[in-house]
């Protein structure tokens, strides 16, 4: 493995502290991911990422900068990385999925707030991040109580731009998007000094669209029974192509569905014919959350898709390319991205549309409905849903949980009940 | 051959032996202690001087302490098995309301089949550890609490965090507050937890297993909540345990 | 025009609360238009010039919280909890009479409650920009403070004229007059009058029927204070530590807060939540040339949490402070409100800055906590 400590230095890390959650990682990986039988070769690109997580993509972000190119750090999916990349610039997500930050950003949190929120923050205010530490900007956006008002705290600290979301999807609301991303393209060029031109963002809308494509094509490749890939291997995947090199994003997911294509053809699967199949929906699982897939693949089920923004809500629908001028584009940007089922709009009957397509779709025998603790607005939609599902008759369960592994014994008895109860 | 099922509870550990007819012919209910494993060990050693071990068997465990059964054909979650359980005792369409140490779960049958089910969130509130707890620092039993809450008038226990509540009665003791009445307004606080978890899933009839089943007061304040007739027998506690013996007894 | 109808379970409530239902019954059976709302943003002029009393219903009680609970989170702001619990067990009459309640996207537990309230009462949400700065969140405000005229007036078959916007500006202008004279009497040395009665009074201006009858008796209140003061009559004895309250809307805590401030040797010398003493200064000029701009744009300067940035609000609450001469903040915090709960960290910073003591309290509506919060009042009035 590379050293890759100097670097860390450089970027203001707090060494020691920082030595704490690299030590953790590799246990927790191997016990949950290296478990795993007839794994697809091509999760060994993935397992290499893992293993150098804060080394080798940070390292190619600090090259990019050295060569004048500006990285901008997104915690959200309505963040369209199109305007960035047209730029020079790199998009990398920041979201944190570790427990190991909660306490450090409960110094400048409630600790009655989400864990994704407190784990983000102390990322930042810890300097125990090196994805963090390397952004030139941070960009956030309104989409929840809790982020809109840590942004506040976050851009005492550094800066950060906030885009005003719309809550709500009436046309006027498109067009008010397509405002909000124009504005953001004239803070991206004052921040690279790259002028945008319509053709750099025509070759970044088809670059980002190239990459959903690829990433479409290995969770297409989980309709299939047997599976030809675990739940918890999609789910890295999607997690990763957060941080990655769109194009190389795009190329290695390519390469796995090549593989996970050839398996559907033999017959090869990673679980056996007929085990029962479950739609994730809810919050993000950022990286590295995995608690809920593991129990759930370790407890005779399999996770065949996930609704949620590490999941489908990332790569579904594409950008219209047609359009020549930026005007056309950033509409087009703005129809794409309002897509977005988030519980952050009202009213949002789509994502419930969404659920039952995709449970169809991907022949689920059960939704889990999932949200991290202190989320006002999947907490309260959650009754929604429930109501839907039950009129579809689809079985649902719904749960709560956080970064801490206090619960999983509870959790472990509520997945396994119901996936008793799936017959 | 034998079906036994055994539900190792955060608080109590519950045997239940059917005979090939299906008919409970063996319970058992003794403290889970401080260790599930001493607690699974302990019931082996009963299940062999009963001879049960000697007879062809089949064992399933459940409960929280469910994995610590080395001797178990299989593991079942408490949830199907309360719905078993409780779907044999009282019929197969209804709520089954069970009121754990640590987790209070309401189920919903529909033909003795589970159709779906709630459990309280991560806290203790609405379940038996709180009634445990808040005897205790009482100084009285459970049964005690239970008959002095019919003498009290309410004393409302707002809060919804056991550590808090507790805290809450010792100001009401502190500040004098009868016995009866604090006892009342414990009973009056769990079972309005428990109503307010049951209406997320309501339909009747409902039938209370778990510890609390003996408790009378407690099934009858439910069913005032409830607005409902709430059933329950003594075996009801033994609810879990059934469920994993006819688990077992399938299994053969 | 066809009598409505009382709730089902009508003949269970107590004496006052049947009371006030056959009071709202009456008002509509007599052809009264009645709209709800909830929240400090909604333009009220716009519902005066429809002919339409508007009525707060913000739920400011524990009573229905329970009947919330089978359907929200526990884990959720107890004064979206109680006003759905109200519509869900109709013991509120203004929101079981009112003709259609307008929302806003304000917070997360408002903005997906209000789609539950849908299924029980016809909703009418405003969009509500996150921020005030941006050129473009005055005009998309702007645009859908018309849509909600124009909303209006199609649903009561209406033409609403700028000058009933005028008029009602007028009306409104003299109400919240009235409310910052009555707040001027707290600006004196002692004060002039309780907390509770400030906060009570201005809390009933947000659910009379008859907003210039309101204002009269307001007029009247404050000067029959200000006489009696004058005479030398001092309700507030000199001793009293001066607090200011600030945060989350305070219609639910009064007791809990402001009279537990009073009862510990403190007074509330001025309120700073969404209807407090700032929204109520802000004027309206009704010979504005676009009376509708002029409405839209008064009503999205008011300081919430749910705005991004928010820093006026800091600055405002200092200015308060000194104006008002308090001699410390209380910040009282919804359970579950996560924009206050988090910008009660700057707040802090603001008042601590500038030698201000300061004290977040975070409770909710039930009792359970009535011990504690009096412990810390005391404690904090003693440190004053």
């Amino acid at each position: 493995m590379t050293d890759y400590r100097d670097m860390w230095q450089d970027l203001g890390m707090d060494l020691e502290t920082h030595d704490l959650l690299c030590a953790a990682l590799p246990q927790s990986f191997g016990d949950i991911y290296l478990t795993q039988e007839n794994r697809p070769e091509g999760m060994a690109f993935y397992d290499f990422v893992v293993s150098e997580i804060h080394g080798i993509r940070p390292a190619e972000l600090v090259k990019l900068k050295e060569d004048g190119g500006k990285v901008f750090g997104t915690f959200c999916v309505f963040v369209p990385d199109e305007v960035v990349v047209a730029c020079g610039g790199a998009v990398t997500g920041l979201c944190g999925g570790s427990q190991f930050w909660v306490p450090e950003g409960e110094k400048v949190l409630p600790s009655g707030m989400c864990p994704l929120i407190k784990a983000s923050l102390g990322a930042h205010f810890g300097k125990t991040c090196p994805y963090f530490s390397v952004s030139d900007v941070y960009v956030g956006e309104t989409t929840c109580d809790g982020k809109k008002k840590a942004y506040e705290i976050l851009g005492a600290d550094k800066q950060t731009y906030l885009m005003d979301m719309p809550q709500m999807k009436r046309p006027q609301d498109y067009e008010k998007w397509t405002g909000g991303i124009s504005a953001f393209a004239r803070m991206v060029q004052e921040v690279t000094g790259v002028e945008l031109t319509a053709e750099k963002l025509g070759d970044a809308i088809h670059l980002i669209n190239e990459k959903r494509q690829a990433l479409a094509r290995v969770h297409a490749a989980r309709k299939a029974d047997p599976l030809p890939i675990s739940g918890k291997d999609v789910l890295l995947m999607t997690q990763i192509a957060f941080f990655d090199d769109p194009a190389r994003c795009a190329q290695m997911a390519n390469a796995l569905a090549d593989e996970l294509e050839a398996r559907i053809e033999r017959g090869e699967g990673v679980f056996p014919k007929g085990t029962k199949r479950i739609l994730v929906t809810g919050t993000p699982l950022a990286i590295p959350n995995w608690k809920l897939h593991h129990i759930i693949e370790t407890s005779g089920a399999a996770v065949v898709c996930e609704e949620i923004c590490t999941g489908t809500r990332y790569f579904e629908h594409l950008v219209d390319e047609s359009a020549t001028t930026l005007e056309g584009q950033f509409q087009a940007l703005s129809d794409r991205y309002m897509q977005n089922n988030c519980a952050c709009f009202t009213p949002n009957p789509g994502r419930v549309e969404d659920i039952v397509r995709l449970a169809r779709e991907y022949r689920a025998d059960g939704v889990i409905d999932c949200n991290l603790k202190f989320c006002t607005l999947y907490d309260v939609e959650k009754s929604s849903v429930a109501a839907a599902l039950e009129q579809e008759g689809i079985p649902c369960l719904a749960l709560e949980t956080d970064y801490a592994d206090n619960d999983s014994e509870q959790l472990r008895t509520r997945i396994g009940a119901f996936i008793e109860m799936l017959g | 051959m034998l079906g036994i099922g055994i539900d190792i509870g955060s608080t109590a550990t519950k045997v239940a032996v059917l005979n090939e007819a299906g008919e409970l012919v063996r319970t058992e209910v003794r403290p889970t202690g401080f260790s599930s494993v001493e607690a699974a060990e302990g019931v082996r050693t009963l299940l062999e001087e009963d001879g049960c071990l000697a007879q062809p068997h089949a064992v399933v465990a459940t409960g929280y302490g469910r994995v610590a059964v080395p001797y178990a054909d299989k593991v079942v979650t408490e949830i199907t098995c309360h719905g078993k359980g409780a779907a044999r005792l009282f019929g197969g369409d209804g709520v089954v309301v069970d009121i754990g140490g640590q987790d209070t779960k309401v189920i919903k049958l529909a033909g003795g089949k589970v159709m779906k089910f709630v459990m309280n969130d991560k806290c203790s509130a609405g379940t038996g550890r709180f009634l445990e707890i808040m005897a205790d620092r009482l100084a009285m039993s459970q049964t005690d609490l239970a008959r002095m809450a019919r003498e009290g008038t309410p004393t409302p226990i707002s809060n919804m965090c056991t550590v808090f509540a507790e805290s809450e009665v010792i100001s009401l003791v502190g500040k004098g507050e009868p016995r009866e009445n604090i006892a009342n307004g414990v009973i009056e606080s769990v079972v309005a937890r428990v109503a307010t978890l049951v209406l997320q899933t309501p339909g009747s009839p409902y039938f209370l297993t778990g510890g609390l089943c003996e408790n009378d007061y407690v099934v009858e304040r439910l069913g005032a909540k409830l607005e409902a007739s709430v059933t329950t027998c003594p075996e009801a506690r033994y609810a879990g345990a059934i469920g994993a013996a006819l688990c077992a007894l399938e299994l053969g | 025009m066809e009598e409505s109808k009382l709730p089902s379970t009508f003949e269970e409530f107590n004496d006052a609360r049947k009371a006030s239902f056959m009071k709202v019954k009456e008002f509509k059976d007599a052809g009264g238009r009645l709209v709800g709302f909830l929240c400090s943003y909604t333009p009220l002029e716009i519902i005066d010039a429809a002919g339409a009393a508007s009525v707060a219903l913000c739920g400011t009680s524990n009573e229905t919280v329970p009947t919330a609970e089978t359907v929200f989170p526990a884990n959720l702001c107890p004064l979206v909890k109680s006003t759905y619990g109200f519509a869900l067990a109709d013991k509120c009459p203004f929101t079981y009479f009112s003709d259609m309640i307008v929302g806003e996207t304000t917070c997360d537990g408002k903005k997906k409650m209000y789609e539950l309230l849908n299924e029980l009462k016809d909703v009418y949400v405003l969009h509500l920009p996150q921020g005030q700065q941006r050129a473009y969140e005055a005009d998309a405000w702007y645009q859908d403070v018309k849509l909600f005229k124009e909303h209006l007036e199609a649903y009561y078959d209406i033409v609403i004229t700028d000058d009933d916007l005028r008029a009602a500006v007028c009306r409104r202008n003299r109400l919240r007059q009235a409310l910052l004279d009555l707040y001027g009497l707290q600006k004196l040395t002692p004060s002039a009058t309780t907390g509770m009665e400030l906060v009570s009074s201005v809390m009933a201006s947000t659910f009379s029927f008859d907003i210039e009858a309101y204002a009269a008796q307001l007029e009247e209140l404050v000067a029959k204070r200000r006489a009696a003061y004058d005479a030398g009559e001092r309700p507030v004895g000199a001793d009293r530590k001066r607090v200011l309250v600030t945060g989350c809307p305070l219609g639910g805590v009064m007791n809990k807060v402001v009279k537990t401030i009073e009862d510990n040797g403190g007074v509330v010398v001025c309120s700073d939540d969404c209807s407090g003493e700032r929204t109520s200064s802000m004027m309206i000029d009704p010979e504005a040339p676009d009376i509708l701009r002029a409405i839209s744009d008064r009503y999205l300067q008011i300081h919430c949490s749910v705005m991004t940035p928010n820093d006026g609000r800091m600055e405002n609450t200092l200015d308060m402070v000194e104006r008002y001469h308090a001699d410390g903040v209380i910040e009282s915090i919804l359970t579950a409100c996560h924009t206050f709960n988090v910008e009660s960290a700057r707040m802090e910073r603001a008042m601590e800055s500038h030698g201000v003591p300061y004290m977040r309290l975070e409770t909710d509506y039930s009792t359970g906590d009535v011990g504690q919060v009096e412990t810390r009042i005391a404690a904090f009035i003693e440190t004053l």
